[in-house]
């Protein structure tokens, strides 16, 4: 054996065994520590005076697993992963060399025992770990002929157990290589690669996953496995396709709206979202409206209450300055949006009524013409039975006189001078008919009203047969009411009763009426634009 | 024999009227009782002509016609309608008929529009007298 210079023996002698980086220390048969090194010392502290248990462990008692006292029995070393305490008291792991040191005699008086801090290592073995299998993806680590070697937790739920197996067995349930395999792009070029894949789970479901490919490289840079991270993306697929239906349907929806469709956001700038709202405002495709503008053409203060108010601004019907500055009848929506509380502008919509009030306004006539027509085929004939009332008394006092007969001179004169007060009488009602009446609306008793009618119509209704009641089942609050037509309407009622009564053979029979008090909700009118605004908008 | 007309018209002076009209002519005119039942009035007078308003607001002449012409017994009696109610365009007939609800019914026998020409009315009464004396013969 070739003997070291003599100074470097001394060296050896005086110094190795401090400079040795790893905790050492020697240890006696009765496992009292006799010497150790200033590693040791860093380490575990001062060591003097202790047993080795002592000041590995914290115990008073020897290990029960004791590898020293192994080595004192067989002689022979011993590497093993122990958990002891350092100077600190905090829990250490290290790798602990158990060296036998043999005598002459071929007896063992010492152990050297020589520790090296893993804790540190292991820690970060264990997050690693713990990534490796807690991380939301599936990971899974295949070697160079596509066999899985490793999966982690993740893999094993989604996949079921893949090690061992090819990858494209595993995964796809296909017998070769998959044409494009992003792992394969990595073991050829060693660097990272994307790709998209179809697997199949263990039910026989298919999942799209979005995968990552990357060398896993020895520190020599070789590697010969490549970890291959694979994201789920089934339902963000699934989300997208249903993102885009509904994109389309809403799309469609709105491009092919008859009503105008157009938003605006908090910084001013206003979106036609369809043809509709571009013909609405005669805004072409690449032009834009301001909100100023859009805020002239609107109803004052709309486009402030839909952006600002609490909820969305419905008005039925309105009126727009369109484009040729005429106005134009319209519905507005305005909806405020927001996001979490926060707004983000408001979208509207505009319906347009003009050929609704074209409709609107040619029922009118058409129902204003058929009431003239009825009206004057009415008068026609009221004034034709007048004309032949008053021939008829030309015609008795002409032939009165002719015959002599004061009683048919006497008819002939009753006759043309009760027609000549009814023309006089009809003309009148022409004009009155001829001027109209607003609704005269005031606080009225309905029954009060319905007893008048009563007393009025009862004389003549008993006359004809019929039987008046006033039926008043609970007692009806004052409302506002237009007396003189309320009193007209409930007569006119009345009198189509009465014509209701007679019956098939023209004879009259005795029949009941009944008017009848009550309140409902579902008889509005609309008061003329001139007529002064009633409270809530109408009266009931 | 005097021949019997019944007039039925709601117009107490036009009713007046025609009653002396008829009268004038040696006919014996007779309008119904309002509360009695129109066939059994009608069956009761027996009549050889009836002239008919239309337009009257218990009972329309169309509807009294109508059961004329269902009535058994009833059903031969001649009718002329007599009525302001002329809408324009079109014929008394095609307008009368058009108010039918049946419109397979025979049309009435004459129509006079008011106010009346005396002397067409006479012509008209006479005539569908003279023809249900034919028919008779």
């Amino acid at each position: 054996m070739t003997q070291p210079p003599k100074e470097l023996t001394q060296w050896l002698q005086d110094h190795l065994f401090d400079a040795v980086p790893m905790a050492t220390a020697v240890i006696d048969t009765q496992f009292n520590l006799v010497y150790a090194n200033a590693a040791f010392e860093r380490m575990f502290g001062d060591w003097r005076g202790m047993k080795c248990y002592k000041i590995y462990k914290g115990r008073k008692t020897k290990c029960l697993q004791c590898h020293g006292a192994k080595a004192f029995e067989d002689g022979k070393q011993t590497v093993s992963e122990e958990i002891g305490y350092n100077k600190e008291g905090v829990l250490t792991r290290y790798i602990k060399h158990t060296i036998p040191v043999v005598n002459e005699a071929g007896r063992i008086p010492y152990l050297i025992e020589m520790s090296t801090d893993i804790t540190e290592t292991e820690q970060i073995r264990r997050e690693y770990q713990l990534l490796f299998e807690q991380v939301p993806c599936s990971v899974l680590i295949i070697d160079k002929h596509y066999r899985i070697v490793k999966t982690n937790e993740r893999a094993r739920k989604m996949l079921g157990d893949l090690e061992g197996r090819h990858c494209y067995s595993g995964l796809k349930g296909i017998d070769t290589k998959c044409k494009e395999c992003t792992a394969r792009k990595t073991f050829e070029d060693g660097k990272m690669h994307t790709g998209y894949h179809v697997w199949r789970n263990q039910k026989g479901e298919t999942l799209h996953h979005h995968v990552v490919t990357v060398p896993v490289r020895m520190t020599d840079g070789a590697f010969d496995m490549v970890m291959e991270m694979a994201v789920d993306v089934t339902q963000t697929l699934e989300l997208q396709s249903g993102l885009e239906f509904a994109h389309e349907f809403l799309e469609t929806i709105i491009s092919t709206s008859m009503d105008g469709i157009f938003a605006v956001d908090t910084h001013g700038n206003v979106n036609m979202c369809n043809p509709a709202a571009r013909k609405f405002f005669a805004i072409r495709p690449e032009e834009r409206l301001m909100r100023n503008e859009l805020e002239s053409i609107l109803p004052p203060g709309f486009l402030d209450r839909a952006l600002n108010g609490p909820q969305h601004v419905y008005l039925p019907e309105t009126a727009i300055v369109d484009a040729a500055g005429c106005q134009r009848p319209v519905r507005l929506v305005g909806h405020r949006l927001s996001i979490d509380e926060r707004s983000i502008g408001a979208a509207f919509s505009i319906q347009d009524l003009s050929e609704l009030k074209e409709l609107e306004n040619a029922k009118l006539e058409a129902e204003r013409l058929a009431a003239v027509g009825q009206t004057v085929a009415g008068l026609a004939h009221g004034v034709k039975n007048l004309t032949t009332a008053l021939e008829g008394g030309m015609y008795m006092l002409s032939t009165g006189i002719e015959k002599g007969n004061l009683d048919r001179i006497q008819k002939g004169m009753t006759m043309l001078d009760r027609n000549t007060q009814r023309i006089s009488m009809f003309v009148k009602a022409f004009l009155t008919f001829a001027k109209g009446r607003e609704i005269r609306a005031r606080m009225n008793d309905p029954a009060e009203i319905a007893k008048e009618v009563i007393e009025m119509y009862g004389p003549k209704a008993d006359e004809l047969g019929i039987q008046l009641d006033l039926d008043l089942p609970a007692p009806v609050s004052s409302a506002a009411i237009d007396y003189e037509l309320h009193h007209k309407g409930t007569g006119w009622n009345r009198s189509g009763t009465s014509d209701d009564q007679k019956n098939h053979s023209g004879a009259w029979r005795r029949h009941q009426g009944a008017i009848q008090t009550g309140k409902r909700n579902d008889f509005p009118y609309q008061p003329s634009p001139q007529a002064p605004a009633q409270s809530g908008g109408g009266c009931r | 024999m005097e021949k019997k007309v019944i007039v039925i018209e709601d117009e107490k002076d036009v009713l007046t009227y025609l009653m002396a009209v008829l009268e004038d002519q040696g006919l014996q005119a007779e309008t119904l009782d309002r509360n009695a039942a129109l066939a059994e009035g009608v069956a009761s007078a027996r009549p050889d002509l009836i002239l008919l308003d239309v337009m009257m607001p218990e009972r329309s002449g169309v509807s009294i016609y109508e059961e004329l012409r269902t009535t058994p017994g009833l059903k031969d009696i001649p009718v002329i309608i007599i009525s302001g109610f002329s809408p324009d365009g079109d014929s008394m007939s095609v307008n009368f008929q058009q108010m039918l609800s049946d419109p397979s019914l025979p049309l009435p026998d004459g129509f006079i529009e008011k106010p009346m020409n005396l002397d067409l009315l006479i012509t008209m009464v006479h005539d569908t007298l003279g023809a249900t004396d034919d028919h008779k013969d």
